[in-house]
């Protein structure tokens, strides 16, 4: 699925204090790629992100996904949207904290009528924690358990906010090298932000933001592994 | 300190409930005193018979509404305590680590008192302005007089009290690990008690969320039946007791029992809301359907509302019946009480309408609220 953005404004704040948050963003994403989206705190990063997978609307600009443009959508066709075709992972996880681990991915599964969720758990390495709620489990463990939900939907894009931004550097690689084999096997399209540099070396195309502009756009010629690159 | 004066101040409801409590009571403690000081001028028999029988129904009155309604209070108090130490988890778990004692902290929680001592402020000082018609209704004969000591014991002593309760609960609920506080997670206990009722149920993701949405907040689930036990039995009440009362004691427990059914119901039903919008953004953002999300979320509480209202229904039938068979047994004059089948009808059919109203307008609400913005809070 490709994703055209063209010409993207965002702005926060009242009228007389408008703080513009991204000042025209436009470029494509390919089917499968892995996208990071780099840059500081504040650069505009996370507001890009939640614009591209519909969960905020942009002030003016189109989003086209294989030319069906989602700014023109109303809100439950971007709902429909999101169950068809959107897998989010966040830094806070997001977990419902009710729920027990094989529940939480059960929520995921369900959208997309997927009965062998139990084999992404196992992929994930939680199958011995299925029964245990998410304040039971360590910080790596949640975001196992969010990796496993966002998946279990089988999505054809995967969005990811600062996936490792809460977790130590071990259980961070561990994270990635997850998510980097998944998204071997399950062949989606995945975009990320982080303001990890070293991140950056194991995705195809890298975005460098700076105050709501792209200020760099490379592919990397190799791709390094989550055990190979720095921390 | 976490727990502030506005903190104290959101427990309207207790307020209320408080200024309703006072209101009646102190209405018929200063009448029952009053009449008591003119027992000593009574010489005919019939007058005293009559004497007897308003002294008697003061003296129930009180007991009934101030004795339901004090407990009302309690309960109220310690369901906005529990979710007010559950919902504040991190920041009392922090303290709690940086070494303030368990008692240090429950201090704080004085300040839900306060709650009590305005309603009953209120309460007391609206009591007074509708004295002079009360008493002409009652007995023009006994002379009013204003009884000080009713303000120690219908203002100033429930107030302490409640400060003192609030105090003792709070340190009981701060008994918990600072880990748990501090990981915002509950009870070992809980979390083995609601694994055991997850285990092994195949069914919808949506069934699943249903149940344990519910049985995951046993307060909220509690706040909600109580609320609609509430509204059913003191609206029923008071519309049953038009026939058996004079029709001004009928009119102050209509207009009490309207003002207190509402305000538990609304207070429960945006509780619920409130507490549970966070899922409710969850599941949007990722595909769930609006419906889906607040029907599987907000829908799990309604069974619970019902089953309220059907206890409070059998609860203010035995009730009256209960007080009509002692007051008959000292007076011939009391008709005999039947389920009054009208009033339900009418109680039910407002209960329906209000509360899916408020449910739909809070939960609507949240739909004009950006994803965004819920997951951020």
């Amino acid at each position: 699925m490709m994703i055209e953005l063209m010409d993207i404004t965002k702005s926060y704040g009242s009228e007389e204090n408008l703080y513009p948050v991204l000042r025209g963003i436009s470029f494509n994403i390919q089917d499968g790629d892995f996208v990071v989206l780099l840059g500081p705190s504040g650069s505009g990063k996370s507001t890009l992100l939640n614009v591209i997978s519909g969960l905020e609307r942009p002030d003016s600009g189109r989003i086209l996904y294989d030319n069906t443009d989602i700014t023109a959508m109303s809100d439950e066709e971007l709902t429909f949207f999101r169950k068809e075709y959107v897998g989010f992972i966040f830094q806070q996880y997001y977990l419902l904290p009710n729920l027990t681990v094989d529940k939480n991915v059960k929520m995921g599964a369900d959208l997309a009528g997927n009965r062998n969720y139990r084999q992404i758990i196992e992929a994930v390495g939680l199958v011995d924690k299925m029964d245990k709620y998410p304040s039971e489990l360590s910080g790596g463990e949640q975001q196992r358990v969010a990796i496993a939900r966002a998946l279990a939907k089988k999505p054809r894009i995967l969005f990811l906010d600062e996936p490792t931004g809460a977790l130590d550097e071990e259980t961070g690689r561990l994270v990635l090298d997850y998510l980097c084999r998944l998204r071997e096997e399950y062949r989606f399209t995945m975009l990320m932000v982080t303001h990890n540099n070293n991140i950056a070396e194991m995705a195809g195309t890298v975005i460098r933001m700076n105050s709501g502009r792209i200020v760099d756009r490379y592919n990397n010629s190799t791709i390094k592994s989550a055990y190979e690159i720095g921390w | 300190m976490i727990i502030q004066i506005k903190d104290g101040i959101k427990l309207i409801a207790i307020s209320i409930i408080s200024c309703c409590a006072v209101f009646v009571c102190n209405l018929f403690m200063n009448f029952n005193i009053d009449i008591a000081r003119i027992k000593g001028l009574i010489s005919n028999p019939e007058v005293m018979t009559f004497y007897e029988a308003q002294l008697t129904m003061s003296r129930v009155t009180c007991a009934v509404s101030g004795g339901c309604l004090l407990l009302t209070s309690v309960i109220m108090l310690f369901f906005y305590i529990k979710h007010y130490i559950d919902s504040h988890r991190k920041e009392l778990g922090i303290l709690k680590a940086l070494g303030y004692s368990n008692i240090k902290i429950a201090k704080g929680f004085w300040v839900f008192g306060l709650s009590v001592f305005t309603g009953c402020g209120l309460g007391f000082a609206s009591s007074y302005a509708l004295m002079p018609l009360f008493y002409k209704v009652m007995n023009p004969d006994v002379p009013m007089h204003f009884n000080i000591i009713l303000a120690l014991y219908l203002v100033i002593l429930p107030a302490v009290f409640f400060c003192g309760l609030a105090i003792i609960y709070s340190c009981k609920k701060l008994k918990r690990p600072v880990l748990d506080l501090l990981r915002d997670r509950e009870s070992s206990y809980a979390g083995k008690k609601r694994r055991k009722e997850q285990k092994d149920k195949e069914q919808s993701f949506i069934q699943d969320l249903k149940q344990a949405t519910v049985k995951g907040r046993p307060a909220l689930m509690f706040f909600i039946a109580l609320a609609s036990f509430c509204y059913s039995s003191m609206m029923q009440m008071s519309f049953s007791m038009d026939e058996l009362s004079s029709r001004m004691f009928a009119v102050i427990l209509i207009v009490i029992g309207i003002i207190l059914a509402c305000t538990t119901l609304f207070l429960a039903i945006i509780t619920v809301v409130n507490a549970n919008t966070r899922s409710i953004a969850i599941m949007q953002a990722f595909g769930y359907s609006w419906k889906d999300c607040s029907g599987a979320i907000l829908g799990g509480y309604r069974l619970l509302a019902y089953i309220g209202f059907a206890i409070g229904t059998i609860y203010q039938y035995l009730l009256i019946k209960s007080m009509v068979s002692i007051f008959s047994k000292t007076s011939a004059d009391i008709p005999e009480y039947k389920f009054d089948t009208k009033s339900f009808v009418v109680v039910l059919i407002s209960f329906v309408i209000i509360y899916e109203l408020v449910m739909r307008r809070y939960s609507a609400r949240i739909k004009k609220i950006s994803i965004k913005e819920i997951m951020l809070k």
